[in-house]
Formats: structure tokens, C-alpha cells, sequence
């Protein structure tokens, strides 16, 4: 579905990633870990064009997507769920979901997956006609993963859904993320919560230094030594 | 220290109410003053404070979608009355309008004026932005942040668009003698059209977009994009289309204020820079950033000015506006309807 290969960006001229590949199956989920400032973020902005991408080739559903501008990946179904909960929050719960949809073209359409994200998150359905700005960490989570789910993607990338959140809320919402692969969807994870994320995930990738230091089965990365290594900054400790 | 001197939103509002009561006291006091005089400063102060507010809407409209101050929206005011005022001298000596509708030939005449200024101004605004300001944002970040180059190129291109006006029209103030018919007699008060004419269609303007931004698709995407161009980039709107939009929005409002101030003043090539000023105090008093505050910002303005101008000396009248907007940053900096950065989508 994505295949990331050689991938190379950064911001203004310093270089974050150096040469990243990886790759998502379809109907798979895939986490994507790694420590602050590894350049996880990074791969997301690249892929959904928030950034150029300086070399290498990112390939989704078999064509070519690097340094398209990012309505048109919107278009193609690769969707990006921004890290922090980033809504309008001047707007209503319905009127965020709307702006999801925004690249859809009739109505019908527009109402049917309204509908199909208030079935994942009932508690949006409550909220509706709230200002999203009084929501809680957790209802503007899901309000950002179902604005995500709005235009019919193929695949959605979620930065960090479990960020700032209480244990109850991240088990509810990642329930929802394995609800929405069941349903035909491919996600990618990118996750500092290393256990849930690899609990979740079929196939995990660990990113350091701007590159993909160890991958492999999320069952064997569990207790792979690097990964521990990765999170600690190279130095084993004792846990 | 200054902490210390900090007043509360309370304290805020208890010391304006203070400063216009003192102001309404010096204004009765004033000999001049009754009941016919005050009627025509309302009308007076409303029909020119339309026009602030209208160009006022253009900035605010701008700084909240582009993050900048557009210095140069006032020659866009010029240029949009400019538009009207050919396109009335173009149409004025044609007899078959006439002959067609002998009884209306004037305002509809005024009207196709109106609409010429509105799509040509909306036009050349976003070529303006595409051509003068958009590669200024080529390093990346956006007009957030290539902001400060983007204010000086605003600077320049209001000199520039000025000096291409003078070679186009030359610096003669020219009459645009709309035929609109008699003065209207309203509440014992005879008016010029014109004046009823810059409100009508001033609020209808505002009204429309408002209309536009909370009720259609494409407003909702121009609010979005207002917000974060990041996030709207990734539900899929074209950002760098939508900001040519605004623009555009943003100067055809103003080329319609140029057109209605047309036939109540007269059309000169340096009549953009003092609504400019204005207009920005407008935003200021209204709040800057926030819509509706720029028209109310626009009818205070323009009513201040005028009252001040009556009431107080004739001889200051453009120092008025300012001194309003100084009181207003003193005392209430978020102005009337002062936005919290996070919300003023």
C-alpha cells in the first residue's frame, strides 16, 4: 500500500531523515517508533506532502505520491491525523467533521460517513453541536482521528494518538483504530507508548537518527534489546 | 511594576464607559448642538463609516487568512473607483441604455459600476498575490512566516500602484457624476442618494459575507485556512488557491467601497492612503482580526470623526480617527471585540 524507499527531508536546510525506508501492507496496522526528535514526524509530513521530499521515492497504491502538493494525496486516500489534537476549535464538532469531508462531492456521501464516524465514536454524536474547543483530551482525539476518516481514505497515518491521555481513553481509542482496520483500512502508528502501540500493530519499525534501525514482528520487537536501546539513548540500563 | 498597573476586563470597560461619557458631555456642551444637527452627524458618520468598515473588513480579512497587514489595500480602495469610474464614463454617453430604460438608467448604470469595481478589484487582487507576493513565500513557511517581507512589499506596491494610477489617470480629481436622483427626505432630514446608497449596499456587502464564510462550503474552507494552513492542507483544501481567494475577496470589497465613495466625494489618485490609515483604526477599534468588529470598528470611527468634527473643530478632522484608536489601545488593546489568536477563525 505505502512504500517508502530512500527517503531523505528535513526542515529549511538541516537534513532529519537519512535514507528511510519502510513499508505498509494493505489492511495491515504498522507503528512506526522511535524517541523525540528521531524524525518519526518527519516521514508523516513527507508523506502527506507538508514537506518536500529531498530524494527517494514514497509510493502509494502503486503510484508515485512524493512532492505532490497535500490535497492532492488527500485525493489519492492517504490521510494524515495531526499530532495535539489539532482542531478548529472555533468550530463545532459537525462543522470539523465536515472540513474532513471537504473533497467529497455530494452530500449523500458527506452524511452517509458522518454517520459511519459517529458509529466509532459515539461520544462525537453526543457532543455535535459543541464548540470543539470545550471538548476533552480525549473526545478531540477522536474528533481528529473521524475528521481524519471523513473522506473515504485508504490509509490513515495517525501521529501520537495516545498523547497526553489516560490509560482508559488510549485502550478506547486504539480499540476503534482496530475496528477501522477490520473495516478495510490500512493505518500507520507513530507511537511513544511502545507496548499499546506494538499490542496494536501487526509489523513495527524503529527510527533513529533518521533512519529504520530495527523492524520486524510487533511480537518480536516486544523484546528485542535494540528497541529498549532505541527508547534509552543508546546507553542499556537496567529496567 | 507593571504588573501592578494591570486592570481587569471590568476595570477596562469602566474606564472607556468614563472616557465616552466625558466625550458625549463635551459634545452636548457644544453650541452647535441639537436635535437637526445631530441627526445629520448619524447619518453622515454612518455612511462614511460604512466605507471604513468595508475597507477595514478587506484588512481584517487578510490578516487573519495570510497572517499579515496588507499596507497597500487602500490603492486597491483607489484603483476599485477608479474601475467604477471608467467603466460609468464608458457607459454614461451610451443612449440605448437610455432609450431602454428611461426612468432607471442611472442607478442601474451604477450598479454595473459597482459590480465592474467588485470583479475587477477581486481579479487584480489575486494577481497581485500571485505575482508580487506569493514568491515571496518561495523559502518556505508560508506568509507566516515570510510576514515581515511581505508587510514592506505591501508598502512598495502601495507606491507603486499609486505612481501607475497617476500615469493612468493623471492627478486630477475627477467628478463621478452618477445620476442617482433628488436627495431623499428622511426623519425631516434631506439626504444626498448617495449616502443611502453607501449604507444599503455597504451593510449588504457585509452581510453577504458573512453569508458566504459561515454558510457555504467555500467559507467554511476559508475559515479553516484562517485557523492553520497545515491542518486544512491535510483535510484536502488548496491552500495556496484559498489564499489567492481571500485576497481577492479582500480587494473587491475595498474596489466597491472606492465605487461608492465615487460620487459622494470625487475619484483622485491619492484618496487610498487616508482610508488606509483610517480603515486600520477601524480594525483596530473593532478588535483586529475580527469581522464583524471591523464594521462596528468602521460605524464608531466614522460617527467619532464626524461628532468631533461638528461638535469639537473642523480643523482637525483627520486627527480624530487616530486619537480614537490611541484611546482604544490604551485602555481596551484588544479593542471591542478583541479575538483570543487561537480562535480568530
Amino acid at each position: 500500500m505505502l512504500k517508502i524507499d530512500q527517503l531523505i527531508s528535513g526542515y529549511g536546510s538541516v537534513q532529519i531523515l537519512n535514507g528511510a525506508n519502510m513499508k505498509a501492507e494493505k489492511q495491515s496496522i504498522v507503528a512506526l517508533l522511535g524517541g523525540n526528535g528521531t524524525g518519526k514526524s518527519t516521514i508523516l509530513r513527507a508523506a502527506s506532502g507538508l514537506i518536500r521530499s529531498w530524494k527517494g521515492t514514497i509510493e502509494f497504491n502503486g503510484e508515485q505520491i512524493q512532492n505532490l502538493p497535500a490535497h492532492e494525496i488527500v485525493g489519492r486516500g492517504l490521510v494524515q491525523v495531526t499530532q495535539g489534537k489539532d482542531v478548529f476549535p472555533a468550530m463545532s464538532v459537525t462543522e470539523n467533521l465536515k472540513l474532513g469531508g471537504f473533497i467529497l462531492k455530494s452530500k449523500q456521501q458527506l452524511s452517509d460517513n458522518l454517520e459511519k464516524v459517529y458509529n466509532y465514536f459515539p461520544r462525537l454524536n453526543e457532543r455535535k453541536d459543541q464548540l470543539a474547543a470545550t471538548l476533552s483530551g480525549g473526545e478531540l482525539q477522536m474528533l481528529c482521528i473521524g475528521r481524519g476518516l471523513m473522506s473515504n481514505p485508504k490509509m490513515i497515518m495517525l501521529d501520537e494518538p495516545s498523547a497526553a491521555l489516560a490509560p482508559q481513553i488510549v485502550l478506547d481509542i486504539f480499540k476503534n483504530i482496530n475496528r477501522i482496520r477490520q473495516d478495510g483500512l490500512t493505518v500507520l502508528v507513530v507511537e511513544q507508548n511502545v507496548r499499546m502501540a506494538l499490542l496494536l500493530a501487526d509489523y513495527g519499525y524503529v527510527i533513529k537518527d533518521g533512519v529504520i534501525n530495527v523492524e520486524g514482528d510487533s511480537k518480536k520487537l516486544m523484546y528485542d534489546e535494540s528497541v529498549k536501546e532505541s527508547y534509552l539513548g543508546g546507553t542499556k540500563a537496567n529496567v | 511594576m507593571f504588573n501592578k498597573l494591570r486592570i481587569g476586563k471590568k476595570g477596562e470597560n469602566i474606564i472607556f464607559g468614563t472616557f465616552v461619557l466625558l466625550y458625549i458631555g463635551w459634545c452636548v456642551n457644544s453650541p452647535d448642538m441639537n436635535i437637526e444637527s445631530l441627526k445629520s452627524v448619524l447619518t453622515i458618520g454612518l455612511s462614511v463609516g460604512i466605507i471604513y468598515g468595508l475597507v477595514a473588513l478587506g484588512i481584517s480579512l487578510i490578516y487573519t487568512g495570510l497572517d499579515v497587514v496588507n499596507f497597500s489595500h487602500g490603492e486597491f480602495f483607489m484603483i476599485g473607483a477608479f474601475a467604477g469610474l471608467t467603466m460609468f464614463n464608458l457607459l454614461g454617453n451610451q443612449d440605448w441604455i437610455f432609450n431602454l430604460f428611461p426612468d432607471a438608467y442611472g442607478w442601474i448604470i451604477y450598479v454595473v459600476c459597482l459590480f465592474t469595481a467588485f470583479v475587477s478589484m477581486g481579479l487584480f487582487g489575486v494577481f497581485i498575490e500571485r505575482v508580487f507576493l506569493r514568491p515571496l513565500t518561495k523559502k518556505g513557511g508560508g506568509y507566516t512566516v515570510a510576514g515581515m517581507g511581505i508587510i514592506i512589499c505591501g508598502f512598495g506596491l502601495s507606491v507603486v500602484l499609486i505612481n501607475v494610477a497617476y500615469l493612468i489617470w493623471n492627478p486630477v480629481a475627477k467628478p463621478f457624476p452618477a445620476e442617482l436622483g433628488l436627495p431623499m427626505e428622511i426623519g425631516g432630514l434631506f439626504l444626498p442618494v448617495t449616502y443611502i446608497w453607501m449604507i444599503v449596499v455597504g451593510l449588504s456587502v457585509a452581510a453577504g459575507l458573512w453569508f458566504f464564510l459561515n454558510k457555504t462550503k467555500m467559507g467554511l474552507g476559508i475559515r479553516a485556512v484562517a485557523y492553520s494552513k497545515d491542518v486544512s492542507n491535510l483535510v484536502g483544501i488548496n491552500v495556496p488557491l484559498y489564499i489567492s481567494i481571500i485576497f481577492g475577496i479582500a480587494c473587491a470589497i475595498a474596489g466597491i467601497g472606492g465605487t461608492l465613495v465615487g460620487p459622494t466625494y470625487q475619484v483622485v489618485v491619492f484618496m487610498g492612503y487616508i482610508i488606509l490609515m483610517k480603515a486600520f483604526a477601524a480594525a483596530v477599534v473593532g478588535g483586529f482580526g475580527n469581522l464583524p468588529g471591523a464594521i462596528v470598528g468602521g460605524f464608531t470611527v466614522g460617527i467619532f470623526e464626524t461628532a468631533s468634527s461638528f461638535y469639537i473643530s473642523g480643523s482637525h478632522k483627520d486627527l480624530y480617527a487616530f486619537l480614537l484608536m490611541i484611546v482604544v489601545l490604551m485602555i481596551k488593546p484588544t479593542g471591542f471585540f478583541g479575538v483570543q489568536v487561537k480562535m480568530k477563525a
